[in-house]
């Protein structure tokens, strides 16, 4: 696993509401991963100028910005934390940012 | 301090109308301007029901520049749910509409908002027998702190 925290943004329309729920259900997801990260909470036009290694939202916006990180997470439910641990303990053992 | 109301509601045609009847909670408590329930509406339109954030519960909010005043929460129950064309999360029939005066005052808010929507809140607003109960629920989780 890489010393930086890994960066992670959650995105939605606003960037202020929906993005924020799902980044406190994030951070608890990575915290029972035991993953060192920063998460931050963005609307999608914002995200685009940004280089993060995570990225989540829902489908209609991770679309958006597909090629934005090495990992893009799609969810439905943001209040799923087991389901999001689930996904981000795949993907990170996938990109080796897992032991 | 957050101002809270709650309410339930009849037969609503159509989205745009829950949310316009859930953000005008905000408007009539004096949390937010007359133009806001439009623009939470306009928020969908432009960038698709991402605010059902979960199955039955959307999460009705704009930007605090398009008329939010005070930080507000209002809770909206619908007697017969409404499809928002989310793909997993329809029908709904809670409605949390919220407003901001700035781009930070809402955080704590939501914070016990997430934690209590993930310990079981929208069951207990279903749940809730009366407006009264309703509004006292919501009360409790966001004056907890």
């Amino acid at each position: 696993m890489s010393k930086a925290p890994l960066h992670v943004l959650t995105v939605c329309g606003v960037g202020m509401g929906s993005s924020l729920m799902l980044k406190m259900t994030a951070e608890e997801a990575l915290r029972a991963l035991n993953v060192d990260a920063q998460v931050e909470a963005t609307d999608v036009s914002t995200a685009r100028s940004m280089t993060p290694d995570v990225v989540i939202g829902q489908g209609m916006h991770t679309q958006e910005v597909s090629d934005l990180a090495p990992i893009v997470v799609t969810v439905s439910d943001f209040l799923d934390r087991e389901g999001l641990q689930e996904t981000l303990q795949q993907e990170l053992a996938a990109q080796g940012w897992l032991p | 301090m957050t101002i809270v109301d709650a309410a339930t509601h009849p037969p609503v045609q159509n989205w745009p109308d829950a949310v316009r009847a859930a953000a005008q909670l905000l408007v009539d408590m004096g949390s937010a301007a007359s133009s806001y329930p439009q623009a939470c509406v306009d928020v969908v339109h432009e960038h698709g029901p991402y605010i059902v954030l979960t199955p039955g519960l959307a999460l009705v909010h704009a930007r605090p520049e398009t008329g939010g005043v005070r930080m507000g929460v209002a809770v909206l129950r619908l007697d017969r749910p409404v499809h928002f064309g989310h793909e997993t999360n329809d029908p709904v029939d809670l409605l949390v509409a919220f407003s901001s005066p700035d781009h930070q005052a809402h955080v704590e808010t939501l914070s016990h908002l997430a934690r209590a929507l993930g310990a079981g809140l929208a069951e207990r607003l279903r749940a809730a027998e009366s407006v009264g109960s309703l509004r006292q629920t919501v009360k409790e989780v966001l004056d907890a702190d």
